[in-house]
């Protein structure tokens, strides 16, 4: 039986500080433009779910891309990236991200992302908060040390195990089997990008001392993480929440570092609060 | 409890583990080349895993000194080894990352081997939802 997805897949190509990038995207829906960012190592398939989504998809348009270096967004075509070591700095990651949006047009969208792509969702509130609508930051928190560890390239061990089983209990023992499953394969294909990605996550990203900077109100900032996330604990997240002006965060029970893709259905639940006070503070602004 | 039954009751859950570990499915997909050892400090008891070829080929219960002959070990108190024997454990007590993240758990020993068999080491670890914990 053929059925297809109302999901499709484009390419775009855009400039990066000089690098030139083929970025693949998938994408669904109509409406209010949101932009999803995957997690570290990973690609965009961990938000097959959302994509799908008739409840989300009918308001909002989905996007969801491959960082570069991931899933099917190649590496800079016109660089020898192979000559030197892949480390994403928070400086290129969010002039990705701009000139991404920028490339679709797209006007006042809201950005989520997790994990590594939750942490950018900060740096973009703190560095362009006139440019993002609202940004829902997911397992994120203003630094996150200890996860950028040579083990994930290590040569004497399968890195795609180790990094795909290195992450298995990010995510609750009660999500389900398959969609930890699905999570675990995606992380078998990134190895190569993953510690490079968590030089970002644990290392450039340190928004400690900076978050008073945050107009949390000018760019409302809902943090939204599981209590099973060990890496950023609830805890860390609602530090980080409590030291951006107008900001909320929101603890998800349940569920790990991966929501969207270890169990939509639950996730699904407390991205609805998101954007629904998200939509709550856009009519206050716009009555005010 | 005498210390007759108790260690009557170890043994048994020893023997628990084996039966579990070789007719788990998933680890006998994909352990073929699973051959490692391992020793679980619970405070109260110590349990030497040898595997081979993603079989049980022995479980030492507090094996004395010249027995001892693991390649890594993990250590940890009883209550959180009781946490990990949980069907769903709490939050921090799901995984040997979490617990050592987050809680006592400590990884020791030659870690190149856990990192060469996590797959497997991790599957088997969680077979303990099952079996439950000797302490």
């Amino acid at each position: 039986m053929a059925e297809f997805s109302p999901v499709t897949g484009r390419y775009v190509t855009i400039d990066v500080m000089g690098d030139e990038i083929k970025v693949f995207f998938l994408e669904n829906g109509e409406g209010q433009p949101l932009v999803c960012q995957h997690t570290a190592g990973c690609h965009n398939h961990q938000w097959r779910d959302l994509l799908e989504d008739e409840d989300i998809t009918s308001n909002y348009r989905v996007i969801a891309y491959d960082l570069v270096h991931h899933g099917k967004s190649d590496p800079p075509k016109n660089r020898e990236w192979w000559q030197e070591e892949y480390t994403l700095t928070a400086d290129y990651y969010v002039a990705f991200i701009n000139a991404f949006c920028d490339a679709l047009g797209l006007e006042d969208p809201i950005f989520m992302g997790s994990s590594f792509g939750g942490q950018v969702a900060l740096q973009l509130a703190y560095r362009h908060p006139d440019r993002y609508k609202a940004v829902i930051p997911v397992e994120a928190a203003d630094y996150s040390p200890g996860f950028y560890l040579d083990w994930w390239r290590h040569p004497h061990a399968n890195a795609a195990q180790v990094c795909a089983s290195g992450v298995w209990d990010l995510m609750a023992p009660q999500s389900p089997d398959k969609d930890r499953w699905a999570t675990w394969f995606y992380y078998t294909q990134g190895s190569e990008a993953f510690k490079g990605d968590l030089y970002f996550y644990s290392v450039d990203h340190d928004l400690r001392g900076k978050l008073e900077e945050i107009d949390g109100e000018r760019c409302p900032v809902i943090i939204l993480t599981g209590e099973y996330d060990y890496l950023t604990t609830p805890e860390d997240s609602k530090r980080t929440a409590d030291q951006i002006k107008g900001a909320e965060f929101i603890e998800m029970e349940g569920i790990g570092h991966f929501p969207m893709s270890e169990n939509y259905p639950v996730f699904k639940g407390y991205l609805e609060q998101a954007l629904q006070k998200i939509g709550e503070r856009a009519k206050t602004t716009t009555v005010s | 409890m005498t210390v007759g039954t108790e260690q009557s009751a170890i043994e048994t859950w020893g023997e628990e583990f084996r039966r579990v570990s070789d007719e788990d499915p998933e680890l006998q997909g994909h352990g073929e080349y699973y051959s490692c050892s391992y020793l679980m400090d619970m405070e109260e008891h110590e349990i030497q895993v040898v595997m081979h070829k993603g079989k049980v080929e022995e479980i030492l219960i507090d094996p004395g000194p010249l027995d001892k002959r693991y390649q890594f070990e993990l250590k940890a108190s009883a209550d959180t080894w009781r946490k990990f024997g949980e069907e769903v454990p709490p939050p921090m007590y799901h995984g040997i990352w979490s617990a050592s993240f987050q809680r006592d758990l400590s990884l020791e020993g030659d870690l190149l081997i856990l990192m060469q068999n996590l797959r497997c080491f991790t599957r088997q670890f969680e077979l303990l939802r099952k079996t439950g914990v000797p302490v």
